[in-house]
Formats: structure tokens, C-alpha cells, sequence
């Protein structure tokens, strides 16, 4: 995308139709609309509360989850829309997030080296066909499940995952492996 | 022809005579021209003048005033709505185009600039415009040429087509189809709800797309290196795919794959019409 | 024995290898089938995630939400007072929307900068079925009937804007049904309530040329 030509005066600001009722909604709710963000709520709130149920268990995301929104209804006046609401609240989820296990003290369980994991198998392991595949991410030991959910379910990259863990990036990808190695069990077939 | 105008602040041409003048306008300055009826036609040249030569109806008058930068050009008639005027005006290649009209047809040629042309009932024609060009027609086609930049195209009632356009695209339409050819973007967002979408162009890495329709086809062409994960949704049609589609992970009424490494994210959504996924130029031999 | 490429296959799937690595990873999958395997495992895993659903949680919060940030529920607590006519209401809210700087424009619809996350998009618009949408189309509506009644709009406008929301209503409607059948359909789901803000898009277009005929 290219800018306007030298010396021409934008038309950002002049007449600019509304395309997007969500931008509406963070300038009302910014300044105190509380219908606007409940607006809001209602669109992001299931996604919010699916990352929280994945990487804290069922039992603390509605929680979290009532956190994380109260989190940004005050924090709504530092949004400055150069990136999508959605991201700009989903980044402050995950922050909340890794508080809260911070503050539980959560002990982040790892696959270490040597683990059989690493073998190659012959044949893919047996499905488990009465438990689905969420079933299996929450079987993932601690740390494997966040850096899984935070790289494949949310989208993170390793380098912006190993800031918000403490961990190395090669941590970070060695967890996903192990992680995706794991999961295999729980496709369909 | 009246001579050049390098200063002003107003200037109120004749009663039915035709209008030709010139006026000098300087970097930065903005065309603003409003029309109820009839059409505005906006040519870029290289000159630093604008020229507005118009026709109006006896008892009208075409008001061309410069002021804080903007130039605005607009008929009135002291009988209340003025009468149809097609202007033809020829404008400097750098210049920015916020154009209006009722039921008015809008034709822009050459224009290295934004580009904003509304009108409620008439064709939308742009080729050329740089960063932000906005096209919009309730009941009427529209049609935009080698355009680069952030391009926002609705229609309510009619086509649109865009092409050889490069920039983040977003184009809707409720009845009509959507036609992009030679596009190059990383972020696409297009839906109509009665009429067919075609695409063909680019699919960048890590680039999003979306084609919705909710009565109609889609027909989607993208390079053999694609690298993508494609979801496909319809309650009622058919998918069919150039690709091989492999490992799908499926679920009712739609489902996923990966081409290539995955990177960029295609939705393809029909409510009552069939998908298909081609490679470049088969799009083509499929219509003959 | 343990395969010395099979701890770098996630690598080769999200193309973080090296070139010279991956070369060589493209090597080794060309001959031996148990990674080739695996790899298209890792591949479905990855797809897998992305397109999990997203769910709500069983209770409503907003209650408790709008409880704690101290708003009663179900009433607004504006801090600008809103204009009441809806041509006015459109003009604060582009006005509202331009001094917040939110060009979020295409952005708002997808997943974070740099990657996609097709699969992970979530309820995109629960408000959908929020009695507020409904009252939105009426105010809406009633803008247009306004400009319809006073002769704002030309009655050929008219006719096109009514036909086609006669035409997204009947996508409406056949994606409700549809829907009413299969309820935990995802896609039904996105599909109506993308329908739905089609038809809002459309009545606002048609609400914003009343107010500019005024």
C-alpha cells in the first residue's frame, strides 16, 4: 500500500464512510457507552474465553475471561486502532493470562530431551477416539499446552511467545514439536 | 476560453453559456465537484491548472471557488435542483478527487491521487488513483483500472469489477457480481449477496482473503507456488479444485486444507453455489 | 533408532529452517516414508488447531462484567449525549470513529498481524442476536421510510434500495432456517450473522443518503 502522492492532502479525514461498526463501537465505548461494549463483548467474548479455557483450565476461564474484559473496558482509552481491536484484546488476554498462572504459581511442565516422544514411530499412535482433540490439548503438560495454543490455535511466533513465557525461541519450538508430536493421537479419523 | 484565474475566491459563470476556464492550483490543493445530474469527467494532465468546461442549463450557474486549498466546482439553480451538466475537467495528475453526484455518472482518467467518487445513481469508472480511493454507487456499475493503494468499492445494485488493482481491496455489492483480475494484495475482503465472485491474482504469504457470496459462485484462480490454508463453506454446491486438496480437515458444510506451506488464509463462503479453485489461465479456458 | 530429522519437522512445516537445512530436510522426506508421515501428521495437527472453534462460556458474564466496571446492566451510561435522529447518530458516530483513529477497516475482520488464524476466528458477530441489532434495523429502517415519505429519496431510489433488502432478507431467511437445523453449525453461524450486517451496511448507506439529502 503506497501513500498519496507527494504534496496531496489525504482524504482520510474528509467524508470517510463508517465501513466497520466495531471501530464505532471502541469510540463509544472509549468514552463510556457501556451498550458499545457490551457490543464488543458479545463479539470477542468466545474467543477470549476459548484461550483462557485452554491455556488456565475450564474452572479459572470464566474468570479470566470476566478479567480480561474488565481489563479493557479500562484500559480502552489506550487503544489507538492501529492494529485490529480483536489482536489489541486478545494481546491483553494473554497478558492477563500469564499473570494470573504467574500469580497461582503455576509449575510449567515440559517435555524434556530424551523423552520417547522423539522416536519415530512405525505407524501413528492409536486415535483416541473417545476424546477429541481439545480434550487432548488439555492433556499437554503446562508448558507444551501454552506455547501450542499461543503458535497454532492463536497465531504467535516463537520469538513473540519466548518474550511473554521467559523462554528461548528454540525452547519455544522444541515445545510445539513435542506438543504436535502429542497430538497426534487425537485426530479424526 | 477565459483566462487563466491564479487567485480567487469566487467565480460565478453565465446564465446557459458554456463554460471553459482555467485556474491555476497549486500542490496540495483538492478537486471538489458536485453534481446532481448529468456526469462529471475528471482527465489528468501535467499541467498546474485545472480547466472545468461545462454546459449548464439556462438559469443555472456553475460556482468554481478556491479556497483553504480546495477547489469546488457545483452547479445551482435558484429554482431549486439544478439540471443535468456534464462536466468535462482536466485536472493535474497529483491532484486528490472527492467527486458526488445524485443521478450522475462519474468517469475518472489518469489520476495519480485519492480518488473519492460517489453517487447515488450512475456508473463509477476510475482508472488510475494512488493511496485512498473510495468508489461508491447505489444503483450503478462500477469499474476501476491500474489503481494502487487502499480501495474501498460499493455498490448496492450493480457490478463491480476491479482491475489490475494492487493494495489492500475490500469491495460489496448486494445484487451484482464481483469481478477482480490481476490483483495484487496480501489483505482481500469481498461479498456480495446475489451474484457470482471471480478472482484471480496474487496470494501473498501471510496475506488474507476472503470472497463471500451468499446466491452465487465463486471462481478463484491463484498461483501454482500458492502457499495457503483454504476453507471452504457452502450449505448448498459444489467445491471443485485444480489443487490437490489431500488432508482436509472436515466438518459440515465446510471444510480446510493447506497448498504449500499454509501461510495465507483463503475463505471461500457460498450459501447457494458452487466453489471452484483454479490455476492461473484455466479460468479462461473454462469460458470458451 | 531415533531419526535425527523427525525433532526438526515442525521446523520444516513452518518454514523456519535454514535454506540449507531445508534442502536438506527436503532430501530426507523424498526418502523416507515414516517422516513423510509424521510430517503430514504435524501438517494436520497444525491445520487442526487452526480451525477449532471458539465457545462461549455456559454462563453470560456480562453481567457480572458490567457489575464490576460499574454500569448497570442493560442501560448505557453515555458520557457524550447522543443526538436522538438517526441521520444525526450516523454523522457522531463516522465523527466518533474518525477521532479515534480506527481505520479498522478490512483488519477488524481477521486474525493478528503476520499470521493467519483462519480456523480460530470466533463468533464474529454475537450481536447478531442482541435485541440492539434489532433496534438498530428499526431506527434504520424508519430513516429510510423518512426520507421515502418526504420525498428525500426519489421513489427509483427507493425501489432499488427495497429490493435489495428484500434480497438480503431472503438470504436471511434462508440462512436462519438452515441454521435452526444445524445450531452448532459454525459456518451457519459466521454466514447469518454476516448476512445480518449486510443488511445493517445496507439500511446505514441508505439512512446516510436521507441525511445527505437534507
Amino acid at each position: 500500500m503506497t501513500d498519496a502522492a507527494p504534496g496531496v492532502t489525504t482524504l482520510n479525514g474528509d467524508g470517510a464512510r463508517v465501513a466497520d461498526p466495531e471501530a464505532v463501537d471502541v469510540a463509544l465505548a472509549a468514552g463510556g457507552d457501556g451498550g458499545a461494549f457490551e457490543r464488543l463483548y458479545r463479539r470477542h467474548v468466545a474467543r477470549v474465553h476459548s484461550l483462557a479455557r485452554r491455556m488456565m483450565g475450564g474452572e479459572a476461564a470464566e474468570d479470566v475471561t470476566q478479567d480480561v474484559f474488565v481489563r479493557a473496558w479500562a484500559k480502552l482509552g489506550t487503544f489507538r486502532g492501529d492494529a485490529a481491536f480483536g489482536t489489541w484484546l486478545h494481546r491483553l488476554a494473554v497478558n492477563v493470562i500469564l499473570t494470573r498462572r504467574s500469580a497461582r504459581g503455576i509449575e510449567r511442565g515440559r517435555y524434556e530431551l530424551g523423552d520417547a516422544i522423539d522416536a519415530v514411530p512405525t505407524a501413528a499412535p492409536e486415535p483416541h477416539a473417545a476424546v477429541d482433540f481439545e480434550e487432548g490439548i488439555s492433556r499437554l503438560p503446562d508448558g507444551a499446552r501454552q506455547v501450542f495454543v499461543l503458535h497454532d490455535v492463536a497465531g504467535y511466533k516463537h520469538d513473540e511467545i519466548a518474550a511473554m513465557l521467559g523462554i528461548v525461541a528454540g525452547t519455544s519450538k522444541s515445545q510445539l514439536h513435542h506438543a504436535r508430536m502429542a497430538l497426534r493421537a487425537y485426530l479424526d479419523r | 476560453m477565459a483566462g487563466m484565474i491564479t487567485a480567487l475566491t469566487a467565480l460565478t459563470m453565465g446564465l446557459g453559456q458554456q463554460t471553459d476556464t482555467l485556474i491555476a492550483v497549486q500542490q496540495g490543493t483538492r478537486l471538489d465537484v458536485s453534481n446532481f445530474g448529468g456526469k462529471i469527467v475528471v482527465k489528468a494532465w501535467s499541467q498546474n491548472a485545472v480547466r472545468v468546461h461545462a454546459q449548464p442549463s439556462s438559469g443555472d450557474v456553475i460556482e468554481v471557488a478556491l479556497a483553504s486549498s480546495v477547489l469546488s466546482v457545483k452547479t445551482t439553480s435558484p429554482r431549486g435542483m439544478p439540471h443535468d451538466v456534464e462536466y468535462i475537467i482536466m485536472a493535474p495528475a497529483w491532484m486528490a478527487l472527492n467527486l458526488t453526484g445524485v443521478h450522475s455518472d462519474i468517469d475518472v482518467d489518469g489520476s495519480q491521487a485519492a480518488v473519492r467518487a460517489e453517487t447515488v445513481k450512475g456508473a463509477v469508472n476510475c482508472r488510475g488513483g494512488t493511496g485512498y480511493i473510495s468508489l461508491k454507487s447505489v444503483e450503478g456499475a462500477i469499474a476501476l483500472h491500474d489503481a494502487k493503494g487502499r480501495v474501498e468499492v460499493n455498490s448496492v445494485s450493480d457490478d463491480i469489477s476491479l482491475i489490475d488493482v494492487s493494495g489492500d481491496v475490500s469491495a460489496a455489492t448486494v445484487s451484482g457480481d464481483i469481478e477482480l483480475e490481476g490483483i495484487q494484495s496480501s489483505r482481500v475482503d469481498v461479498s456480495t449477496v446475489s451474484g457470482d465472485v471471480a478472482y484471480a491474482g496474487t496470494i501473498a504469504d501471510g496475506g488474507h482473503y476472503r470472497l463471500a457470496t451468499h446466491n452465487g459462485d465463486l471462481k478463484v484462480s491463484v498461483p501454482e507456488k500458492t502457499n495457503a490454508t483454504i476453507s471452504v463453506s457452502t450449505f448448498n454446491g459444489e467445491f471443485d479444485s485444480s489443487f490437490p486438496v489431500g488432508a482436509a480437515d472436515t466438518g459440515t458444510h465446510r471444510f480446510s486444507f493447506t497448498v504449500g506451506s499454509g501461510s495465507a488464509g483463503i475463505e471461500l463462503e457460498t450459501f447457494n453455489g458452487d466453489i471452484a479453485l483454479r490455476r492461473p489461465g484455466e479460468m479462461k479456458d473454462e469460458a470458451h | 533408532m531415533n531419526d535425527p530429522w523427525t525433532s526438526r519437522l515442525s521446523e520444516h512445516l513452518d518454514d523456519t529452517l535454514t535454506g540449507a537445512e531445508r534442502v536438506a530436510a527436503d532430501a530426507h522426506l523424498a526418502s523416507c516414508p515414516a517422516c513423510r508421515a509424521v510430517a503430514d501428521d504435524l501438517q494436520r495437527v497444525r491445520t487442526r488447531a487452526r480451525a477449532l472453534d471458539d465457545r462461549p462460556p455456559a454462563t453470560d458474564l456480562w453481567p457480572r462484567i458490567a457489575q464490576q466496571i460499574g454500569l448497570e446492566p442493560g442501560r448505557r451510561r453515555a458520557v457524550r449525549p447522543l443526538p436522538l435522529s438517526v441521520p444525526q447518530l450516523l454523522a457522531a458516530s463516522v465523527a466518533l470513529m474518525l477521532l479515534s483513529g480506527g481505520a479498522a477497516w478490512l483488519v477488524a475482520r481477521h486474525a493478528a498481524a503476520g499470521h493467519t488464524a483462519m480456523g480460530t476466528s470466533a463468533l464474529r458477530f454475537a450481536w447478531a442476536n442482541d435485541p440492539r441489532y434489532g433496534a438498530a434495523i428499526a431506527e434504520l429502517q424508519a430513516a429510510l421510510d423518512e426520507g421515502r415519505n418526504n420525498g428525500r429519496l426519489d421513489t427509483a431510489t427507493v425501489r432499488i434500495l427495497e429490493h435489495n433488502l428484500a434480497v438480503v432478507d431472503t438470504a436471511i431467511g434462508q440462512a436462519r432456517r438452515a441454521l435452526e437445523a444445524d445450531p452448532g453449525s459454525t459456518y451457519l453461524n459466521h454466514h447469518l450473522a454476516d448476512t445480518m450486517r449486510q443488511k445493517f451496511d445496507l439500511l446505514r448507506e441508505a439512512a446516510a443518503i436521507v441525511s445527505a439529502r437534507t
